[in-house]
């Protein structure tokens, strides 16, 4: 157990940033790590403001107050909330013989869509076929309606969009949607949904449009 | 060695029993050897489209289960010289059938005929199975409505996983005038989804409810414009090179329609 016990780990997340404390690991030795890597990474938080969580070791109030303070006072980010994130990490899974594993593991989301994993659909995806993928997908031909894409990355469509796109599906709001000809059911970027304009004149034709999201909103510009 | 054709589309009530019973006339008028095989098992129609309801003895369930031999079962046409009917059975139900069954019925069926065409039952389930298992080729059966178009997807979908490649599609029920006035989806639009080869497109025609009613496939009357529809269809499955309809002209309905169909305005 003990060798595999690792120091505190910093991960990302849609929120913020989620704090991930072994088991049975030492507060002291833990508020002290916790402090380190927040000074040291004080210009990338400065200013921010998220909502922090934390994993693994369940903390005291007292020492989530520590912890807190710890925060506030060396990060110079502006914390709105600090608190045990209920779902199990996956270190621990291996270590608790409980159900937990029945529990979806929420990790940090897919950043590879500048360069990253990428599908290639060499096909038309037809109505009933659903396509899932973490990364980035590329289709090479229509997607019709009631054809479903769901990509953790960004989501291409080298021809007529008619079907339903969600892109970043695991939280990445960077994510875009891209298509030759872009006239979806409907399209989601991470937490955003939109439809298409009923009453919009449709084109015909190659007119190629990025849906991204812009203040929590999906736009849509012609390229 | 015969062709096993699968006439499907998916949604209920867009003709695929009609197409069925006219191309597998057309193709016996033709000179061809021709069995019509229905695999809409519990609601079989194919005998009263044909006018053969009353001549059943046994019946497709009978065959796989080997109640009968396989030439008992099949009921020839009396009208037509090499036109057969394997009808369903309207007492059991789809899961009488498996598809290896249908591969072995339809492997000693390509021996006897040129030409076997398979009427398919509406749906993705057992059936449908069936109906597509022995088949080389696929015919989609469609009608210029949305809801019929989203089913020929998901079925061209479901017959390109079970490597039945390059389906046809027919339009049915087309209304030439309504998708010039915008009312209708015109043949463009659909083939645009699809991105399958199109067959042959037929046109509305109340010829076509009452040469049903008769059991007299309306392929036959040369006064029918859903029959020169057909004929042109039948063509076409044998290889010949006959164009097809265009609506974009801008002639009065009926001249337009002879010119499409192949006769010559007087």
């Amino acid at each position: 157990m003990e060798q595999e016990i690792k120091g505190i780990v910093f991960k990302g997340n849609s929120e913020g940033l989620i704090i991930v404390i072994p088991e049975n690991y030492d507060f002291e030795q833990a508020l002290e790590e916790i402090e380190r890597k927040v000074t040291s990474a004080s210009r990338f938080f400065k200013g921010a403001r998220m909502k922090v969580a934390y994993r693994g070791q369940k903390l005291t109030p007292e020492q989530e107050e520590a912890v807190k303070a710890i925060l506030d006072e060396k990060s110079g980010a502006i914390i709105e909330s600090f608190a045990r994130d209920e779902e199990p990490v996956r270190e621990h899974i291996s270590h608790q013989n409980n159900n937990t594993h029945k529990v979806p593991v929420r990790g940090p989301f897919f950043t590879g869509i500048d360069e990253g994993s990428c599908k290639f659909i060499r096909s038309t995806v037809r109505n009933g076929v659903r396509i899932e993928y973490n990364g980035n997908v590329v289709v090479l031909g229509d997607v019709n309606p009631g054809a479903e894409i769901v990509a953790s990355g960004n989501v291409i469509v080298l021809g007529i969009l008619r079907g339903m796109v969600h892109a970043g599906a695991d939280g990445n709001k960077d994510a875009f949607i891209y298509a030759l000809n872009l006239k979806p059911t409907q399209i989601r970027i991470a937490e955003a949904i939109a439809r298409m304009p009923e009453d919009e004149e449709s084109a015909h034709g190659i007119c190629p449009e990025m849906a991204t999201v812009k203040d929590g909103v999906i736009i849509v510009e012609q390229m | 060695m015969g062709e096993v054709i699968v006439i499907t589309s998916g949604k209920g009530g867009v003709g695929k029993t009609t197409t069925t019973a006219n191309i597998g006339t057309g193709l016996a008028v033709s000179g061809k050897k021709v069995v019509l095989v229905d695999t809409d098992i519990g609601l079989r129609n194919l005998d009263v489209v044909m006018g053969l309801e009353n001549r059943i003895v046994y019946d497709l369930v009978d065959v796989v289960e080997k109640t009968c031999r396989l030439k008992q079962a099949l009921i020839k046409d009396k009208r037509y010289d090499g036109l057969y009917l394997l009808p369903a059975a309207q007492t059991r139900d789809k899961n009488s059938v498996k598809p290896e069954q249908m591969i072995e019925l339809c492997d000693e069926l390509r021996q006897e005929f040129d030409y076997i065409i398979i009427d398919c039952p509406a749906g993705i389930e057992q059936g449908f199975k069936n109906a597509i298992a022995g088949a080389d080729r696929a015919i989609v059966v469609t009608t210029p409505e949305v809801s019929a178009v989203r089913d020929a997807d998901r079925i061209i979908g479901l017959l390109e996983s079970q490597e039945i490649r390059n389906p046809r599609l027919i339009v049915n029920r087309v209304r030439a005038d309504m998708v010039k006035r915008g009312d209708m989806m015109s043949i463009e639009d659909i083939v645009d989804i699809l991105a399958i080869g199109l067959i042959g497109v037929v046109p509305d025609d109340e010829q076509i409810i009452i040469s049903t009613n008769k059991g007299e496939p309306a392929v036959t009357d040369n006064k029918s414009m859903a029959g020169q529809a057909y004929r042109n269809i039948t063509k076409r499955i044998m290889g010949e090179d006959v164009p097809l309809m265009d609506l974009n002209t801008s002639d009065g309905f009926l001249s337009k329609m002879k010119r499409l169909f192949g006769i010559k305005p007087a």
